[in-house]
């Protein structure tokens, strides 16, 4: 069963051209923008001296082969990852400590990332400036164009692709060459999750299976969108029918004409960051854009089990959030090293245990079921945090998609230019931020 | 002989000069530097993605984000308005109390004021949000006595924004309006009243002209701050009440727009700065920095 699915790559009952369309490149950013050269690209390579070509990169010269080999351990590694992302025991981390235990490499594992766009003005100064930002690994997000920032820039390590030997054997294939990082140049995907809608059941009594629900005056008042305008536009897009990474401008403004009569007819409470999870458990919201993992997460504890996940059938947005090594990282082999250890299916099954997002690697549903080494006392250890059979995590639909999760799942648009993200923005951000 | 003399001459001339140095640095690299920066990336065009700035004297950003934000704009001055008219009716009587009838306890009093805000900005702020939600320790119970309908709700309205504002920036009010209160000498009150003033007259005629200064001196420092703020309205607002603190806020760090941010606060500065002007103008020489 398992074998199947890393065989084809497509889960059981889903076709795999449908699974190729989500999963490949349709047209890279970067390559529109080496064609355009300075035309399309001169907006986010303003100041960084013309470099539209690869050659003229601050990277040009680091991650290849001879770089590689070059880079030593250091038995040290700061990774910064977003909060509540990793298997937590106690004040311990089951992973990291068996990773350390195995590779000697002390991990100073910092919960350092709120969103894309701060965590990136965060780091951009030392970038910029040539200059090592402390962080070894970092964690960005494919929804925002802060990821495409960084790898137009050059200001990510193109990764050591032979030390990549658990990620070849076991990586599933909606991480596999991704279409915002073809090859897995630059990064490997840490997680992936749904931005769906969740629902408080005892007040959501016929919750339907459309995006509609979001929009509905039956629930005047009571509904949450997210403040990243990114997911507020795609909610916008899927509600009027259109594919966010098939949509055109003429497509956003019509998107965002919806959401602001959804705004004006009073049926949104409040534009959330990531605290929407704690609006729907104080009932100041009923139904809310909802992150997938967060709402599985929220179900642990019995006072929360009422809030529940629907993925619409308009669709869903799947979201990853990729592992990467910054420009001028001190301890880039060390980073290497994690990046391919959390890629082994014992590995995987203790994160995901704790984590239930979308597993990038397929096989450790497996380990869940059947633990083998280390797997099988760290998944012990956690058991009384998480309180429910590692059973529940492996036949999550939500964390090994299914046929039919499968089916709604879909990509976000791939911004060609900054001109287009400045288009965006000036389209939802006002939603947000209006008065 | 008379070297020692004339080095002494020249130190005591320079001693001014040398004491006001550290502080004048100090205002130089931490206020004027940052200041000037702030002006000059108003006028600039930055890229998203690295940060960096060209000038382009692009004098054009300021107009548009005044009309772009207008709607704002205008939230902000009402919410600060409101705040700050809310925090003079509430601690006019707290500070004339502590003033005149704190007694030996006048300092204890006065921190007494001050204990909460011992507490971070943001946590009071979340901890509100706490004490305010639907759910929360009093809509909750307010509902289940009947006392309030089901569907009612404070949080994500203008109300909760204007009474986070006025809560957070209350000692702003209060201690200056002490500061103005206390320096009223009793006597001129008993003067009053022995020429057959009435309380209210008494009140009117002489304590309220005396604390003129110190009512103006706490409007300045509630409203100028409030009128910036973001956090309330972040936290305690929803999504037909944002002020410009928010677009600025999320002007850099959503849209990593720092130029359209510089050129917000560069206004907000601007507006701020007029109405210290008209202060001045209004009270003459009396200064803030007598009340502080």
């Amino acid at each position: 069963m398992s074998e199947e699915i890393q065989g084809t790559g497509a889960p059981e009952g889903v076709d795999p051209s449908f699974w190729r369309g989500l999963t490949q490149p349709r047209v890279s950013r970067r390559d529109v923008l080496r064609i355009a050269g300075l035309g399309a690209g001169t907006s986010i390579m303003m100041a960084g001296g013309g470099a539209a070509f690869a050659s003229s990169l601050p990277n040009a010269k680091v991650g290849t082969k001879t770089w590689w080999a070059k880079q030593k351990l250091h038995h040290k590694l700061n990774f910064a990852n977003w909060p509540l992302y990793i298997d937590v025991v106690g004040s311990k981390h089951p992973s990291l400590d068996h990773f350390t235990q195995t590779t000697g490499v002390k991990v100073n594992y910092i919960e350092a990332i709120q969103d894309d766009a701060s965590f990136y003005s965060k780091i951009r100064p030392s970038l910029a400036a040539g200059q090592s930002t402390g962080y070894d690994l970092i964690v960005m997000t494919n929804n925002n164009p802060e990821l495409g920032y960084l790898m137009d820039l050059g200001w990510l390590v193109p990764l050591d692709h032979s030390k990549m030997a658990n990620f070849d054997k076991y990586a599933g294939p909606l991480v596999k060459s991704p279409s915002w990082d073809p090859g897995n140049k630059y990064s490997m995907a840490w997680q992936s999750g749904w931005t769906a809608v969740g629902y408080n059941s005892q007040v959501v009594k016929n919750p339907g299976d459309s995006i509609g629900i979001l929009f509905s005056k039956k629930y005047k008042g009571q509904v949450g969108m997210l403040a990243d305008p990114f997911e507020l536009g795609c909610a916008g897009l899927l509600a009027i029918g259109v594919e966010p990474a098939k949509s055109t401008e003429s497509d956003w403004a019509k998107a965002a004409k919806k959401l602001k009569q959804q705004k004006s007819d009073g049926i949104v409470v409040a534009y959330y960051d990531q605290s929407y999870i704690a609006h729907l458990k104080n009932g100041d919201v009923n139904v809310c854009q909802a992150y997938s993992g967060d709402i599985f997460q929220a179900n642990l504890t019995s006072k929360f089990k009422k809030l529940k996940l629907l993925l619409p059938h308009e669709g869903a947005m799947l979201w990853t959030d990729n592992m990467a090594i910054p420009l001028y990282a001190q301890n880039p082999r060390d980073a290497m090293t994690l990046m391919d250890f959390f890629y082994s299916p014992q590995t995987q099954a203790v994160v995901e245990y704790y984590d239930d997002y979308v597993c990038p690697v397929p096989a450790a549903k497996q380990q869940l079921l059947h633990p083998t080494g280390w797997a099988v006392q760290a998944l012990k250890k956690l058991a009384p945090e998480i309180g429910l059979p590692t059973s529940v995590t492996a036949n999550s639909p939500l964390v090994f998609p299914d046929a039919a999760a499968t089916k709604v799942t879909r990509p976000y648009y791939n911004f060609k230019n900054q001109a287009e993200i400045n288009a965006w923005n000036g389209l939802f951000l006002p939603i947000v931020q209006g008065a | 002989m008379t070297e020692p003399r004339s080095r002494g001459g020249w130190g005591k001339r320079l001693a001014p000069y040398l004491l006001s140095l550290p502080a004048g640095l100090w205002l130089l690299l931490l206020f004027i530097v940052p200041l000037g920066a702030m002006l000059v990336m108003s006028l600039e065009t930055c890229s998203p993605a690295t940060g960096a700035c060209v000038m382009t004297w692009h004098w054009g950003e300021l107009p548009s984000v005044v009309s772009l934000y207008r709607a704002q704009f205008l939230t902000s001055f009402y919410f600060a308005a409101a705040a700050t008219l809310a925090d003079l009716v509430i601690s006019f009587p707290i500070a004339y109390w502590i003033a005149f009838h704190g007694g030996r306890r006048k300092n204890f009093f006065l921190l007494m004021l001050l204990v909460p805000f011992f507490v971070s900005f943001i946590i009071r702020t979340i901890v509100w949000e706490f004490v305010l939600s639907n759910n929360g320790v009093v809509l909750h119970t307010l509902k289940n006595f009947h006392l309030l309908p089901h569907g009612f709700h404070v949080l994500g309205t203008g109300f909760a924004v204007v009474a986070g504002l006025a809560y957070n920036y209350l000692p702003f009010t209060a201690l200056p309006l002490y500061v103005a209160l206390e320096r009223i000498d009793y006597r001129i009150l008993e003067a009053a009243y022995d020429l057959y003033a009435t309380r209210r007259a008494g009140f009117l005629r002489v304590i309220l002209p005396l604390t003129v200064p110190g009512i103006f001196a706490a409007f300045l420092l509630t409203f100028i701050p409030a009128f910036g703020d973001y956090v309330n309205q972040e936290i305690l607002g929803g999504t037909a009440n944002t002020m410009v603190g928010t677009v600025v806020q999320n002007q850099f760090l959503v849209n990593l727009d720092y130029a359209g941010g510089a050129s917000l606060s560069a206004v907000l500065l601007a507006i701020s700065l007029v109405g210290i002007f008209l202060y001045a103008r209004l009270l003459g020489s009396r200064t803030i920095e007598q009340y502080l």
